[in-house]
């Protein structure tokens, strides 16, 4: 085994960001521990594919997928990877507008990315297309609630769920 | 008629005989399952063909709970999803929260927080090793063997801190209180004993050959696939794959204090196994170095006395990762201003583990299927938040 690579540090992943993604409508930042790509649903698919093929990216693993209820700004979706080869961190985040949350799938890509898009779909009530088993996964599986939503109560009587049944996404 | 019964099926099968796949639901009570939790296995003959998990019987809401509570008052929530290892737990949410506010350590904390949370991995290892041996069939041997001295770390939790599983010991910017008087004496007797007990399972359990032979060779992964699956922990470094968040991307003391990373060659239950066993020993070397060190600084504080009555942290983003006993525990936290997160989110390594089983099972037998379940060393209360 050859010895640890050390982490790069974040402004040079986001000089290889801006290098790559240039040409985009996309926006590079950092947060306080990754650079950040925030990009328009439309181009989701394009940007997580280089991310993962192109050599000098090499984004191999996906750490997490987070869905935030932004409210009127509408729902985001934040997805982590990380590259074993290169050992360096990204954090790409999808803001969809009020009233669509749909975002490709990556189900495809990233096999992990199975349940982490389910747990979120089921949270805020963001829809995957392409995902090949959408439905709840630690909710009950008939139950069309959002609970990480700002609008859903902290406290409610779940056990009227045929009172609160919606469609899934939006309106909530 | 032919003796064979392949060729028996096959005759059978010219004549218009069919075999129908069944259907067996495993769970939510049932005692290999390690808590609340159910997969459907469908069957034929004794092979798994298809495997569906169902999770969320322990779903608490740690997440919208989190929201909706004080900086300080959530972290009571964090260390019952871990529930082997809560220190581990409150370790990932405390520098979470110590880096959206930038809230500085003092060093003498650092090395009790390490020091704890490598005491908590053995906890959590020790019952991987003892509810193993239960699922692969020596009953309730080892499991009592895990359970001696478990039950005196938590001996130790408990003057610590008051409480055994749910420590609530850390708080941002530092620990609760100072180890009590005699600490050096305790932990020094402890790692001793857990020697003992290592010992005792190489020999209960490693020395077996039936449980070797029923390990060994069984579900391997490789590098690429544990990747993909994302798999991490111990499980990744079963296949080979020298990766361990504490070395590769340190964080608290860990550049400082001297250990390996054990791996194994080809990611079957046996290397997962042995890999815990392994990592066991290094924590209990790391506990020592930490006892050494925290002896050079008695009496220094353990918690950043400038902090305020109520933490407030007007904006940031950030996605903690630590290396938690089962794999990557990482804490995603989003503050737009006022004491609460306005998002928290946890990437639990049970949950990401547990949903690659159904790619293991698929083509085993089904009392194999519950030992691989039982090699992932999964935790409900982790993987239904």
């Amino acid at each position: 085994m050859s010895k640890p690579l050390a982490p790069k540090p974040i402004d040079q992943v986001v000089k290889l960001l801006e290098q790559r993604f240039g040409k985009l409508p996309v926006t590079i930042s950092q947060t306080a521990t990754d650079a950040n790509i925030d990009v328009p649903p439309e181009h989701f698919r394009a940007v997580v594919e280089e991310l993962k093929n192109h050599r000098d990216l090499a984004f191999d693993f996906l750490r997490n997928i987070v869905g935030i209820d932004m409210l009127e700004e509408g729902l985001a979706c934040k997805y982590q990877f990380f590259s074993y080869k290169n050992r360096q961190s990204v954090q790409v985040t999808v803001l969809t507008p009020p009233g669509n949350p749909h975002i490709p799938s990556i189900t495809d890509l990233y096999p992990a990315a199975n349940w982490h898009e389910r747990e979120a779909a089921e949270m805020v009530g963001l829809v995957f297309d392409g995902h090949p088993n959408l439905k709840n996964l630690l909710l009950d599986e008939d139950v069309r609630i959002h609970p990480l939503l700002k609008a859903h109560p902290l406290q409610k009587a779940e056990i009227l769920q045929g009172i609160e049944d919606t469609t899934p996404g939006f309106p909530f | 008629m032919s003796i064979w019964p392949e060729e028996r099926l096959r005759a059978l099968a010219d004549d218009g005989f069919e075999t129908v796949d069944m259907t067996i639901n495993v769970g939510p009570q049932h005692p290999a399952t390690h808590g609340v939790f159910r997969m459907v296995l469908t069957v034929d003959g004794e092979k798994v063909v298809d495997c569906e998990p169902y999770i969320g019987y322990l779903h608490r809401g740690l997440e919208k709970l989190t929201e909706n509570h004080d900086y300080r008052q959530a972290m009571g929530w964090w260390d019952r999803t871990d529930y082997l290892a809560g220190m581990a737990c409150e370790m990932a949410y405390c520098m979470a929260v110590e880096k959206l506010g930038n809230i500085a350590v003092p060093r003498r904390a650092e090395y009790i927080r390490v020091m704890m949370v490598e005491l908590s991995r053995i906890l959590s290892h020790f019952m991987f090793l003892g509810a193993f041996g239960a699922d692969v069939g020596s009953f309730g041997t080892s499991f009592i063997y895990a359970w001696r001295e478990r039950e005196r770390i938590y001996d130790f939790f408990e003057e610590v801190a008051g409480d055994r599983m749910f420590p609530t010991y850390f708080r941002p910017g530092g620990v609760q209180m100072d180890l009590p008087d005699n600490y050096q004496d305790r932990v020094r007797w402890l790692l001793g004993s857990i020697r003992q007990g290592l010992e005792d399972f190489d020999g209960l359990l490693v020395g077996n050959e039936i449980f070797v032979e029923r390990c060994r060779g069984l579900s391997p992964v490789t590098p690429e696939q544990a990747i993909a699956w994302g798999l991490t922990g111990p499980c990744l470094r079963a296949t080979g794959y020298k990766f361990d968040l504490r070395k590769d991307e340190p964080y608290s003391v860990y550049p400082e204090l001297k250990f390996d990373i054990p791996t194994g060659t080809t990611g079957d239950v046996f290397d997962r196994f042995m890999v815990r066993m392994a990592e066991v020993w290094q924590s209990t070397l790391i506990v020592e170095q930490c006892l050494d060190a925290l002896s050079q600084m008695e009496g220094e504080l353990v918690l950043n006395p400038d902090l305020p009555k109520t933490l407030r942290i007007d904006s940031g983003e950030c996605y903690v990762r630590t290396e938690g006993t089962k794999g990557e525990y990482g804490v995603y936290a989003l503050a737009r201003g006022g004491n609460k997160p306005y998002r928290m989110k946890l990437r639990s390594p049970s949950f990401c583990n547990l949903s690659a089983l159904r790619e293991m099972v698929i083509g085993t037998y089904v009392a194999d299927a519950i030992i691989i379940l039982g090699s992932l060393d999964i935790v409900l209360g982790e993987v239904d938040k």
